[in-house]
């Protein structure tokens, strides 16, 4: 039995951080925080701890998921995966997060996500094949699925 | 035409013609003995002046389009041409000058000038407001598909979260299966979204998708898949129906097909191929479960709905029995649609 994830949510609609929240917590995890702006995920990054935060682009305060993920980059306590309807906006060094899931996703496709995020969190590479909707950054690919 | 004495102080006007006379205003006795600068005016352009006069002084031809005035101070465009005249010992006696109005010639090269850089005016000005529309619009497409995407991602979370509220297992069947198909739609959507080119949907990765997610979302590792996928490359308005119908029949398939088999084990295997012989593109989704007999309500809903599919997309559909279990077949024209021939 792996050890469950502690997750933050950064997500602005209500609807999709709740049902995030319940699939989280479904799977065996945690859900520590959820924000809805960068000012509140910065000041949720300094008071908890995570091993992953799933990070929308578009905040309550603009696109500024981005500079949430640089945030949390710095402070190297967990690891970021984007969650956006507009993966376009990724910058292409991803702001060094993990990858993107990709609005719509699938139940499925999370619930996947989440094996697959917990077997590269604690116990890399993971073993699972890439769920479908999943996109990994240039950085965590050589790493993580190595071309044979 | 003038001839001036350059042997005489400051160069005199000897004599002059009428056709001179009738262009400059001038009375003969006027000009006679005078210098040709009273010709000249403020407006005149002092560099060819000193064109003109550098000539004469090194007795050489030279030839000028040059702003004269007349006597009664309106301007004219003068291409003056000056030529001096030697006798046979070589030294000079005249000058011999030209003139010929060319006013209106010089008025359509200045109409000419102005109207093209008014036109390049009106062209950057118009490019502008097009890159300005353009980007207008591009924003404008992203703000919508993000908003779309977000929307099927709510509806989606709406199911999921009503449906863990609902005892009755019939009614969480059923949103179960709704949820199914509009994450169909949602697959399609992200996958038309994110290629480059969104008039385009390669329908065999979106099926590669489907399938592995459906299987795995059962949970029932003992059914496996066989694909068999041609890359085939629809329009978009295609794309929609075709997932539809791909889902339902997948979907249809993982929950009739696999009850339990004469031999007691409930494992299977469902396989798709697609294929796309001259013009056509086929789909086929077999499974080796227990056949057609077994049909549900819910099934028959199914059923309907992959009919509806196939007219709107002109394609035949037929349930065979492979025995052991079924094989749908569907074949549809993809030839690259009509204009306007979008119902």
């Amino acid at each position: 039995m792996i050890e469950p994830l502690k997750v933050l949510i950064v997500e602005d609609e209500a609807l999709l951080a709740m049902e995030l929240e319940s699939l989280v917590e479904e799977a065996g995890h945690s859900v520590v925080g959820w924000a809805t702006s960068s000012a509140e995920a910065k000041a949720m990054v300094d008071s908890t701890e995570a091993d992953i935060a799933f990070v929308d682009i578009h905040l309550t305060d603009g696109p500024t998921g981005v500079d949430v993920a640089e945030y949390i980059g710095e402070k190297k306590n967990s690891m970021v995966v984007f969650m956006t309807a507009n993966p376009k906006r990724i910058p292409d060094h991803f702001a060094g997060a993990i990858g993107v899931i990709a609005k719509p996703y699938t139940m499925n496709g999370l619930i996947c996500a989440l094996r697959y995020l917990q077997e590269g969190v604690r116990r890399p590479p993971p073993k699972s094949v890439l769920p479908a909707g999943f996109t990994l950054s240039p950085a965590f690919e050589t790493v993580w699925a190595p071309v044979p | 035409m003038i001839i001036t004495d350059p042997r005489q102080p400051d160069n005199p006007i000897v004599f002059v013609n009428d056709a001179f006379l009738r262009l400059s205003g001038y009375e003969r006795q006027e000009v006679l003995g005078k210098n040709c600068r009273f010709l000249q005016g403020p407006k005149t352009d002092k560099a060819t002046v000193d064109q003109l006069r550098e000539a004469i002084a090194e007795k050489v031809d030279v030839s000028v389009d040059i702003l004269n005035y007349r006597k009664d101070g309106s301007t004219f465009w003068n291409a003056l041409y000056i030529s001096p005249v030697s006798n046979d010992r070589g030294e000079l006696l005249f000058f011999f000058a030209s003139q010929l109005d060319v006013s209106d010639r010089k008025r359509s090269e200045h109409r000419i000038t102005a109207d093209k850089d008014r036109f390049e005016k009106a062209v950057k000005e118009r490019t502008r407001e097009l890159e300005a529309a353009l980007e207008a619009q591009t924003t404008l497409l992203h703000e919508v598909d993000h908003r779309v995407k977000n929307n099927l991602q709510m509806i989606s979370s709406l199911i999921v979260m009503q449906s863990r509220t609902i005892k009755d297992a019939a009614t969480r069947k059923s949103l179960a299966t709704m949820l199914e198909r509009i994450e169909a739609l949602s697959t399609v959507h992200r996958r038309l979204y994110q290629s480059k080119d969104v008039s385009r949907f390669d329908v065999a990765d979106f099926a590669r998708d489907l399938v592995t997610d459906l299987l795995t979302a059962s949970g029932r590792s003992e059914i496996k898949s066989t694909l068999d996928l041609e890359p085939i490359v629809i329009s978009a308005e295609k794309a929609t129906p075709v997932a539809l119908m791909v889902n339902e029949l997948v979907t249809n398939a993982l929950k009739h097909a696999f009850k339990e088999k004469p031999d007691g084990t409930t494992a299977g295997r469902i396989g798709i191929k697609m294929s796309q012989p001259d013009g056509h593109f086929n789909i086929e989704v077999s499974d080796d479960g227990v056949g057609m007999a077994d049909a549900s309500g819910d099934a028959s809903f199914g059923m309907r709905l992959i009919k509806s599919l196939a007219r709107q997309l002109h394609a035949d559909i037929e349930w065979r029995d492979a025995g052991p279990g079924t094989k749908v077949v569907i074949s549809m024209p993809n030839e690259p649609q009509q204009k306007g021939n979008v119902s």
